[in-house]
């Protein structure tokens, strides 16, 4: 239900519209075991390009199927307004675009963005070397063109905020890369799509740099017990350490 | 350092501390910093349908400038005094993601005034009676959102084509409006493209000491004198001509430029 308040500064429809209902919205079955189109512990394929945004510092954009998700950096520039501080500051903002969702998203930031935000903050956080840029801002913008379900959205902006930070040149510890589980019923799904997601009992987002075989950011929904927990976080620390080497290969290659 | 990359350094400083001698001095040889010709425009590329979530989307990139358009289509009551006319919302966003320049909040003045221009333009590409379910009652609403990711001058013809060929890629519903229960229920499995009146391309110049730049980019464009903007539709007539800045002679020029290259567009883009 779209509600737009007028909104001075851009073009606005009318008062109040409503997303399409379909009469067949009521048969939609939810997913079904076995898992539809691929085993439980597979990932989809990812395709990441770096340095398509001729005009910022480093950029990144990643697709994976049904996630689109562009990622530019600008910094380290100077920190206006900020009193002054011998570490650098990492502002990541995320912004979702108004049809990357199945219903349509007004372009206010709303809550959503925002956490997504700090979740990736929180999963890059440590492996940026920001000791070494004091007075300095690293600034992270993410446009999420399409969407696929939240987790996907955290996992996939992580890998492409890390591949633009390196991207643009800016000392790291290690590339962060990120992957995301759902439990549903007893299975452990990796990657889970929007679907799938919406009837997992607990899903977990996991953030490691396996250069440094450490990990940067646990983030979990849900209920789960504890050693399902245990079980995500290596069955993903697992896809993690494959999806290092073809993160670290993009960026080689865009070098050349 | 070796030679080479000191005299990049050197291009480089010396484009930032002086970038109207440093145009000069490309103009001065016929060509544009970026190595065209001083009278080229850059490649287009378009690609449709990629968006899932979207009923419609294309991808533009002129040179560098990339917008990314996609179309929602949502139910609204219409207008008490236009019972069977839809909406049309069209948005161009200017985030901090494509440029230095802006920062992240409200759309900043230049995205304004590009909205503005673009609801203009793209008024006439659409009949409103088309997007009527059910007079008084129901009527779809077509939200236009374009995105630029990369802003390298130019926005205003990159979101035109953008929006143009996502709403020439856009499928909508079948939508049946029930009377007694006051409902509109849409199907799934039947789609049907939107009717489509004209397709407008947009052709925009830039007057520099007297020389006509077509497809200005982003480090031209603060230093042009005047701007012009020409809009022609698929039919080869002019649609709209616009001027920012004083210039008399350059108008005649860019209408006939603007011409003959519509005349190479026309059948490769909208395709």
């Amino acid at each position: 239900m779209a509600q737009a308040g007028f909104d001075r500064r851009r073009i606005n429809g009318p008062e109040e519209s409503f997303p399409p209902v379909f009469d067949d919205d009521d048969d939609r079955r939810p997913s079904s075991k076995p898992r539809q189109g691929r085993k439980p512990s597979e990932i989809r394929p990812i395709f990441l390009q770096p340095g398509l945004i001729t005009q910022a510092n480093g950029s990144a954009y990643i697709e994976t199927e049904k996630t689109k998700i562009a990622c530019a950096v600008y910094g380290p520039r100077q920190s206006k307004n900020m009193a002054y501080s011998e570490n650098g500051h990492l502002n990541v903002e995320v912004k979702y675009a108004p049809y990357a969702c199945r219903q349509r998203k007004a372009p206010i930031r709303d809550a959503e963005d925002r956490s997504i935000g700090v979740a990736i903050h929180q999963a890059l956080l440590s492996s940026v070397r920001l000791e070494l840029l004091p007075k300095s801002t690293i600034d992270i913008f993410i446009v999420i063109i399409e969407s696929d379900g939240l987790e996907g959205c955290v996992a996939a902006g992580s890998v492409a905020a890390s591949t633009a930070l390196a991207d643009a040149g800016i000392e790291l510890f290690g590339l962060v890369v990120s992957c995301a589980a759902a439990l549903v019923d007893d299975e452990i799904w990796l990657d889970p799509t929007l679907d799938e997601a919406q009837y997992a009992k607990g899903s977990l987002v996991l953030a490691t740099m396996p250069a440094l075989e450490t990990v940067t950011s646990v983030w979990q929904n849900g209920q789960m017990q504890t050693v399902d927990v245990i079980k995500c976080m290596e069955l993903c620390e697992e896809r993690c350490t494959e999806m290092h080497s073809v993160v670290a290969q993009v960026l080689l290659d865009s070098q050349r | 350092m070796t030679t080479s990359e000191d005299a990049d350094l050197k291009a480089a400083v010396f484009q930032r501390l002086h970038p109207r001698v440093y145009l000069e001095r490309f103009v001065a040889e016929n060509v544009r910093p970026d190595g065209r010709q001083i009278d080229a425009w850059r490649e287009i590329s378009v690609n449709v349908g990629s968006i899932s979530s979207a009923n419609g989307s294309a991808l533009v990139r002129v040179g560098n400038t990339t917008v990314v358009c996609g179309v929602k289509a949502e139910l609204a009551e219409p207008e008490l005094d236009a019972p069977t006319r839809g909406f049309l919302v069209p948005n161009l966003d200017l985030p901090a993601i494509c440029s230095p320049k802006f920062k992240p909040g409200p759309p900043t003045e230049e995205a304004q005034v590009l909205s503005d221009r673009l609801n203009e333009v793209l008024v006439t590409t659409i009949p409103l009676e088309s997007l009527c379910i059910h007079p008084g009652k129901s009527v779809w609403v077509l939200y236009v959102d374009a995105t630029c990711i990369n802003y390298d001058g130019n926005a205003f013809d990159a979101a035109l084509i953008a929006m143009v060929a996502a709403l020439k890629n856009t499928m909508l519903p079948k939508a049946t409006y029930n009377e007694d229960t006051m409902r509109t229920t849409c199907s799934r499995k039947t789609l049907s493209p939107l009717q489509i009146n004209s397709l407008p391309i947009s052709m925009s110049f830039g007057i520099f000491d007297s020389h006509v730049f077509p497809d200005p980019t982003s480090f031209e464009e603060p230093l042009l004198d005047t701007s012009i903007s020409v809009v022609i539709d698929d039919n080869g007539k002019i649609s709209s001509v616009s001027q920012i800045g004083a210039d008399v002679d350059a108008l005649l020029t860019c209408t006939s430029a603007a011409r003959k290259r519509h005349e190479f567009l026309s059948q490769r883009i909208y395709l």
